[in-house]
């Protein structure tokens, strides 16, 4: 044994312990490395790069990406997708109704900001919790129901929420929507509207940047020390088949209904973040389509993966930025305009939802399983090579 | 009283059209197994090419209706074909069709020698692709996991009303139906001839089906191959036709089912679509599987939101309809989770 734990291979799993690391390889380390290095100084450097030595089209792509307006919102894409993916992903119930609980956390941040005028410690938990309370409140509903009859109740419950926020309007200020500014993102001396270190003062851009995408880390550890432990193992077995999960002693109900609680918490915080972040939230921003443009996120970056939600929200939250950019500056033949039919075939929100609907198919058809299987694909061939098909 | 009784006859002409959008679902879930959202983008172009056919080329309105029918019905056959079925020379063609047409269109080409351009460029990169998969043997099948196709046909929901907003515009359009404004009185209630009409053409249309379904041999079929797919295709019956000929039928009632949505005191705007979602606890409560159910369901949907929408209270708030058939679904369910028509399904241990 003493010669097997000396010289095994890295990838080689003699106990549980070894199963569990998070950064098992010297590669994944070296990656850790690299993101936290990504994470700090990205915001420094990009605040004043301008990709001038690129060709002309490929700047603007570049500039409309890598900005960190851009790349705030994609954090709070990528927060509430993990959510969803450890529901959807890793527990198999496919929920519509995402955008709701997104609602849930922006609403109850503003109305606490605006009313009781409570700090970031607060508010942010006060977000979170509620969300949690209220996907507690609904998983029950989905012990009775399965697979596409779910799907059709979650989407209900987009109906019932956008009603509730259009019409509750001591809380949500009806359709006009609220300003969620009271509920500032000050955290004891760090003030993410405009951060202040070492002497150094950093714009709101920069600031909010650091604090979603340490909340992109956060979540993304906790959803991963859930589903390497023994409550996610549970809930990929409901995944797998539920009623052989029940029969080996996984507790249905208590299982269905946290990972519903958990990833509705998520969503919440991911909605509190994007209130902190757009300073005005209205039933607009929590619509049908922003529960689909989530369900996109995990399918087009995999399901069952953390990883493939953060790269999943990088390209659906990117990609419009991006047309978008490139159809205003660069005078797109065909493409005019706000408004289809005024001086072009079509509409620059047109073309961008065109093109959102043909990518998801399009990845779809390629590789069913999303990006990370490409990802995993292309890591066996080299493992395996020259012994690769 | 006669308020009741004026509720429940819209309802009963609102419950007519979501009937026909829930057949359009229910014939493609019993064939193919996937909820098709792109069902909403089908009757919203079925809407406006009856628009397109009535106003923009003047024929009479029942024709145009028929049209519409017949031209989403091959939108619908082509979507089958070309993107779910994956077939890689069908999708190729499509495509390059499409895109040579865009081109033509753009490059101010006469719009119906740019039709015909499309049809031949597409027509090409078919024989073409069909040319190289046989000499390389290189065709691929890719099997779509029932719910990675339900998220294409979503995807497909976006681009084709896109699509149809970029063709015809977001403005509101007048659909110039010989029934506006037009009631029938009987006593004191008012019936509009738009209503008459939208129940009187689901009745016909919901017939046709039946009658398709019960006693043609590819009804037949597409029970068959609901029923037991491997068994189907163990006794010889194509497979391939039988998910086509669903996606047929699902284009010419969502044709059917736009043309009336369209029609009426309703204007026609590219949120037209919003109606197929509100079609969905009438989906539920039919069962998924079941046609029967479909009418069932749609009339109940119907008439409860109308009610609701009479006689609900102030403080529940503009447009409670729309979520009380959300929420009359949500109990159904809680009572009996495969609808009130549905199979339960069996599960063995």
């Amino acid at each position: 044994m003493a010669v097997l734990t000396r010289r095994r291979n890295h990838r080689m799993v003699v106990d549980y312990a070894d199963d569990l690391r998070l950064f098992g390889t010297p590669w994944k380390r070296v990656g850790l490395v690299v993101l936290v290095g990504l994470y700090l100084f990205v915001p420094v450097l990009f605040a004043d790069l301008t990709f001038s030595w690129l060709p002309d089209i490929a700047q603007t792509a570049v500039q409309a990406f890598f900005n960190l307006n851009t790349l705030a919102y994609v954090g709070v894409f990528a927060i509430g997708a993990i959510g969803l993916n450890l529901l959807t992903g890793y527990t198999g119930q496919i929920s519509l109704g995402h955008a709701v609980f997104l609602g849930v956390g922006a609403y109850t941040a503003a109305y606490v900001g605006n009313t009781y005028s409570w700090p970031m410690i607060l508010w942010l938990p006060a977000a979170t919790l509620a969300g949690f309370l209220v996907g507690a409140a609904i998983g029950p509903f989905a012990l009775r129901l399965r697979g596409l009859y779910l799907v059709v109740v979650t989407l209900g419950l987009v109906f019932v929420g956008d009603h509730i926020f259009r019409n509750w309007e001591s809380v949500t200020a009806g359709n006009t929507g609220v300003s969620t500014t009271a509920a500032e993102p000050v955290l004891g001396p760090l003030d993410f509207t405009g951060l202040e270190l070492f002497g150094h003062e950093f714009t709101t851009e920069q600031s909010m940047f650091w604090l979603i995408w340490f909340f992109v880390a956060l979540t993304a550890l906790l959803v991963k020390n859930i589903v390497r432990t023994r409550p996610g193992r549970a809930l990929q077995a409901i995944r797998e088949r539920d009623l052989a999960a029940e029969i080996i002693g996984v507790d249905l109900s208590r299982y269905k209904i946290m990972a519903f609680a958990i990833s509705s918490g998520i969503a919440s915080l991911a909605g509190a973040l994007y209130g902190a972040l757009q300073l005005f939230v209205s039933p607009v921003d929590f619509a049908l389509l922003v529960s689909i443009q989530f369900i996109a996120i995990i399918i087009i970056g995999g399901l069952g993966t953390v990883y493939g939600s953060i790269i999943g929200a990088l390209l659906i939250g990117g990609l419009p930025r991006i047309i978008d950019e490139l159809s205003r500056s660069q005078d797109l033949p065909g493409v005019g305009g706000d408004v289809g039919g005024v001086d072009g075939l079509i509409s620059v929100s047109s073309l961008n939802q065109i093109i959102f609907g043909l990518a998801i198919a399009a990845v779809l058809l390629i590789e069913s399983r999303g990006v990370a299987a490409l990802w995993e694909r292309s890591k066996l061939y080299f493992r395996t090579w020259p012994f690769t098909q | 009283m006669n308020e009741f009784l004026q509720a429940l006859i819209d309802g009963v002409a609102l419950g007519a059209q979501y009937a026909l959008i829930v057949l359009g679902f229910v014939v493609i879930f019993r064939a193919t197994g996937i909820i098709n959202f792109a069902q909403g983008a089908l009757v919203l172009l079925g809407a406006y090419l009856t628009y397109n056919a009535h106003v923009t080329w003047g024929l009479n309105f029942y024709l145009s209706i028929l049209i519409s029918m017949v031209l989403v019905a091959a939108v619908g056959v082509l979507i089958q074909r070309s993107i779910l079925q994956l077939t890689f020379r069908e999708t190729g063609g499509v495509g390059a069709g499409l895109l040579a047409w865009a081109i033509a269109q753009y490059a101010e080409i006469e719009s119906w020698p740019a039709f015909g351009i499309g049809i031949a460029a597409g027509i090409v990169a078919w024989l073409l692709l069909w040319g190289i998969e046989r000499r390389s043997s290189a065709s691929k099948y890719n099997e779509l996991p029932i719910f990675g196709a339900v998220m294409v046909t979503i995807g497909l929901l976006f681009a084709l009303k896109q699509l149809v907003a970029s063709v015809w515009g977001f403005a509101e359009l007048t659909m110039q139906d010989p029934w506006v404004l037009s009631n029938l009185n009987v006593g004191d209630l008012s019936i509009s001839h738009a209503k008459l009409w939208t129940i009187g053409l689901a009745i016909v249309g919901l017939g046709i089906f039946f009658v398709f379904d019960r006693f043609t041999k590819i009804g037949i079929a597409m029970r068959a191959v609901h029923f037991d797919q491997e068994a189907a295709v163990a006794q010889g019956i194509p497979t391939g036709l039988v998910f086509g000929v669903a996606w047929g039928i699902a284009g010419a009632v969502a044709g059917l089912a736009g043309a009336t949505a369209g029609a009426g005191v309703a204007q026609l705007t590219p949120q037209l679509d919003l109606v197929v979602f509100l079609a969905f606890p009438a989906i539920i409560l039919g069962g998924f599987d079941s046609p029967g159910g479909a009418v069932v369901g749609g009339v109940i949907i119907g008439v409860v939101q109308n009610l609701v929408k009479v006689y609900q209270l102030e403080a529940w708030g503009v447009g409670f309809d729309r979520v009380g058939i959300f929420i009359v679904m949500i109990l159904v369910l809680m009572v009996r989770p495969y609808g009130l028509f549905g199979t339960p399904e069996v599960r063995r241990v």
